[in-house]
C-alpha cells in the first residue's frame, strides 16, 4: 500500500513541477517570441519595397480607410512609406478568396500609380500548382511590376486564356485570376484615394 | 524488433520536415535532445514509480519537454520554426514510444545506436531532397510523398549494401 502511495505522491509532485516549469518557460519566451515575430514580420512585408526607397517604418503607423471592401477583395490595412518626409510608396494589404482558400497580399505601389512589389503573406492553395505564387524562385508575380491602371486597359486585366495580357500560373486559373483582379482592385483603391493615402490631402 | 524501430516511429517528423538540409539536421536535433532528455529524467522515476504510473510521468514529462523545445524554437529561431512548422511537437510520439520499446538490457546503447540512425537517415534523405529539387527540378522531392518513395529507396540501398545479420542457417534449406 504504501508503495502505491509513493508512487502517486511522487507522481502528483512530477505533475506539479511540469506545469511550474511550462508556465515559467512561456512567461520567460512571451518577450523573446513577440520581439522575433514582430522582427519577421516587417522583414517578409518590407521586401516589396526596392532597398533605400524609405527611411521611415512604415509598419509603425496604419493609415485610416475610407471604404475597406473592394470589388473583388478586402483591405486589411494601408501603410505608407516615406524618404526624407516625402511619401514614396503605399503598402496595402489585401484578403481575397484564392482556390484553396483566402489569400493575403501584400501589394506596394509608388507615388505614379505604378506597382512596385509584391508578396503572399497567406495562402492555402493547392500544393505544386496554386502554392507557386508564394515561391519567390517561380517570379510569376513580377510580371505586374511597373504595371498601373494607366498603362494597362481595362480588359488586359486578365489571364491570356480571357484574352488579357498576363501569363497564368499553370494549372492554376483561378488563382491567377483572383491574384489578377485583387491587384486590380489595390490599384483602383489607389487611385481613388490617393490625396487621402499620400497625406496631400488637408482635412 | 526491427533494426529501424526507431525510424519507423519517428516516421511523421522524418518525411515532413526534411526538405532541405537545414531541416534535417534541425529536426534529427531536436529529437536526439528530447529522446535523450526524456530518458535521461525519467531514469531516476522509475525506481520510485509503480508500472502504471509510469507511463503517466513519461506522459507527463514528453508534453513539457516537447512545449519548451517548441517555445524556444519560436524565440530564437523563428523562421526556422515557421519552416518546421508543427512537427517539432510531433516529436513527442517517439519520446514516447521510446520509453516503453527500449529493452531493459542494453538500453542506452540501443538507444543511442537509433539515435545515430535516425540522425543519418535524416541526412541522407535531406541531402537527397535539397540536391533533386534544387539541381534537377523534381517537385516530387519537395512533397511529402516523395520523401517517403525516396526513404524506401535509401533504405532498400542501405540494406543491398550491408549484407544480412541473420545467419544462412536460420535461413531454412531448400
Amino acid at each position: 500500500m504504501s508503495a502505491r502511495w509513493r508512487s502517486a505522491a511522487c507522481l502528483s509532485l512530477l505533475a506539479l513541477l511540469a506545469v511550474v516549469t511550462t508556465l515559467a518557460w512561456q512567461r520567460f519566451t512571451a518577450k523573446p517570441i513577440a520581439q522575433a515575430q514582430r522582427q519577421w514580420h516587417e522583414q517578409q512585408w518590407l521586401t516589396v519595397l526596392p532597398p533605400g526607397s524609405y527611411d521611415n517604418q512604415p509598419l509603425q503607423t496604419a493609415l485610416a480607410l475610407a471604404d475597406t471592401s473592394l470589388r473583388h477583395s478586402r483591405l486589411l490595412a494601408a501603410y505608407r512609406a516615406t524618404l526624407a518626409g516625402a511619401p514614396t510608396a503605399i503598402l496595402l494589404h489585401n484578403r481575397f478568396q484564392g482556390y484553396g482558400g483566402a489569400i493575403e497580399m501584400v501589394i506596394a505601389i509608388n507615388t505614379q500609380g505604378r506597382l512596385v512589389g509584391m508578396r503572399v503573406l497567406e495562402q492555402q492553395e493547392s500544393p505544386g500548382l496554386g502554392d507557386q505564387l508564394a515561391d519567390p524562385a517561380r517570379q510569376w508575380l513580377d510580371q505586374f511590376i511597373g504595371r498601373a491602371q494607366e498603362n494597362t486597359p481595362e480588359q488586359a486585366w486578365a489571364i491570356k486564356r480571357d484574352q488579357g495580357a498576363f501569363d497564368q500560373l499553370a494549372g492554376a486559373t483561378v488563382t491567377s485570376r483572383a491574384v489578377i483582379a485583387a491587384i486590380q482592385d489595390a490599384l483602383r483603391y489607389f487611385d481613388d484615394h490617393r490625396p487621402a493615402l499620400l497625406g496631400e490631402a488637408r482635412p | 524488433m526491427s533494426r529501424f524501430w526507431l525510424l519507423m516511429i519517428s516516421l511523421v517528423p522524418l518525411l515532413g520536415a526534411t526538405r532541405t538540409i537545414v531541416q534535417a539536421i534541425s529536426i534529427s536535433l531536436c529529437a536526439c535532445l528530447l529522446t535523450g532528455l526524456h530518458q535521461a529524467l525519467m531514469a531516476p522515476l522509475r525506481r520510485h514509480l509503480a508500472q502504471g504510473a509510469s507511463l503517466w510521468a513519461s506522459a507527463v514529462l514528453t508534453a513539457t519537454l516537447v512545449t519548451c523545445l517548441y517555445l524556444g524554437l519560436r524565440a530564437w529561431a523563428l523562421p526556422l520554426a515557421d519552416e518546421l512548422a508543427l512537427y517539432p511537437l510531433l516529436l513527442a510520439l517517439p519520446c514516447l514510444a521510446c520509453e516503453q520499446l527500449l529493452p531493459h538490457a542494453h538500453r542506452y546503447h540501443q538507444l543511442c545506436r537509433g539515435l545515430g540512425g535516425l540522425l543519418l537517415a535524416s541526412l541522407a534523405l535531406g541531402i537527397c531532397r535539397q540536391v533533386l529539387a534544387d539541381n534537377l527540378d523534381l517537385h516530387i522531392a519537395t512533397l511529402a510523398p516523395g520523401a517517403l518513395i525516396l526513404l524506401g529507396l535509401l533504405l532498400g540501398l542501405y540494406n543491398h549494401l550491408r549484407p544480412s545479420t541473420t545467419s544462412p542457417s536460420r535461413q531454412g534449406s531448400r
